[in-house]
């Protein structure tokens, strides 16, 4: 009878536990999405304020690989988020805030990382790419909204080891880069 | 007075070599233009985004060049359509940049009273420590800040890399052909 009512009792505060988690975990996602800093509060802060659902790329972990082995550790750490249709609520185009869309990206982009490039022009047309050391590694986030089409990416690049493979790249195809480059200069003299 | 002080303060963080804030003009200027580039890139990341240059670029001497510069800071506005900037905002922007270091090399104006190119440098003990485009056409608007040590004959390198405009490039090669006459 005893053990009855013991069990009794853990099960109605079970649910009392449950329908707590069930009651909180929707404000925790909120949260979540304004604070935190790094790509996915990006993503996360951006789909909370834009109402807006990023589809992540499946298999990532497994492309970044690849990327990391194809290019011999020149690039690794790739993420992407990708929103389509992305509206900026019921407002039209023109109304869109960049100011707002970039303070928002800032808030978010955390430590270390620097604004390298704003590129804005009239709508939503928005490109903010911020770098930041990693060791050997330069980290690129890239933010680039043009129309309703939204992409967040970031990545890491061996500057060193991906110029060694470009120029393996240039010598294989004959391509004389050097040529090219002296024709830019002479147009500057 | 509160302009004054933001001059002054900008003056100041230039004389250290830091990379200015914008100036006043630069955000009513952003406001007007329907597309801006901004590009920022302080002594560290110089010298990182150097080793994205090709070997070449490192025997000639470009990619010393590069890592040892302090700061690039390049503004460009487009606008729909002409006269969308004054002379005075021209003016404004001159002004801000204007120290005892800096001095004009380049002073150049078309018909149109607002369009022209002014080349500005920062000498230090003869060597050229700085370099101040404002390059103004119709409905394109450039302003291209280069900090720290540079060498005349291997600016060329710089047209087209870090968002710095082929044609801001080839005023000051320009001027430099003038001025070896």
């Amino acid at each position: 009878m005893r053990q009855r009512e013991s069990k009794a009792t853990f099960w109605s505060a079970l649910l009392v536990v449950l329908g707590i988690a069930c009651i909180l975990t929707p404000a925790i996602v909120l949260a979540a999405g304004g604070s935190g800093q790094g790509f996915d509060a990006i993503v996360r802060s951006i789909e909370v304020r834009y109402h807006a659902h990023a589809t992540r790329i499946p298999f990532m972990g497994l492309i970044s690989g690849i990327a990391g082995i194809s290019t011999h550790g020149g690039v690794r750490g790739l993420h992407v988020a990708e929103f389509e249709h992305f509206r900026a609520g019921d407002e039209p185009d023109l109304n869109f805030d960049g100011a707002e869309f970039n303070a928002l990206v800032e808030e978010h982009v955390g430590h270390g990382w620097q604004r390298m490039i704003r590129e804005t022009g009239r709508g939503k047309e928005q490109t903010l790419i911020y770098v930041r050391q990693e060791g050997e590694h330069m980290g690129m986030l890239v933010v680039d909204l043009s129309g309703n089409d939204l992409d967040v990416v970031q990545l890491s690049v061996n500057p060193e080891h991906l110029m060694d493979e470009v120029s393996k790249h240039r010598h294989e195809h004959g391509r004389d880069h050097n040529a090219d480059k002296d024709e830019d200069r002479d147009d500057l003299e | 007075m509160l302009a004054l002080g933001m001059a002054t303060v900008a003056m100041s963080a230039m004389g250290q070599d830091a990379l200015p804030a914008p100036s006043p003009v630069e955000k009513a200027l952003a406001e007007k233009a329907s597309h801006v580039t901004e590009v920022t890139l302080d002594k560290n990341m110089l010298a990182f985004a150097a080793k994205f240059m090709d070997k070449e670029d490192e025997k000639d001497g470009t990619k010393e060049m590069i890592r040892n510069l302090k700061g690039v800071y390049v503004r460009e506005y487009e606008f729909d359509k002409d006269n969308s900037y004054t002379a005075a905002d021209l003016e404004a922007l001159r002004k801000y940049i204007q120290t005892s270091e800096w001095s004009s090399m380049v002073k150049e104006r078309s018909k149109s009273a607002s369009e022209g190119t002014d080349v500005f440098v920062k000498l230090v003990n003869g060597q050229m420590e700085g370099l101040f485009v404002v390059d103004a056409e119709a409905r394109e608007l450039s302003l291209v800040l280069i900090l720290g040590p540079i060498d005349v004959d291997k600016i060329s390198s710089l047209g087209g890399t870090f968002g710095i405009p082929k044609d801001a490039v080839k005023s000051v090669k320009k001027a430099q052909k003038e001025a070896g006459k």
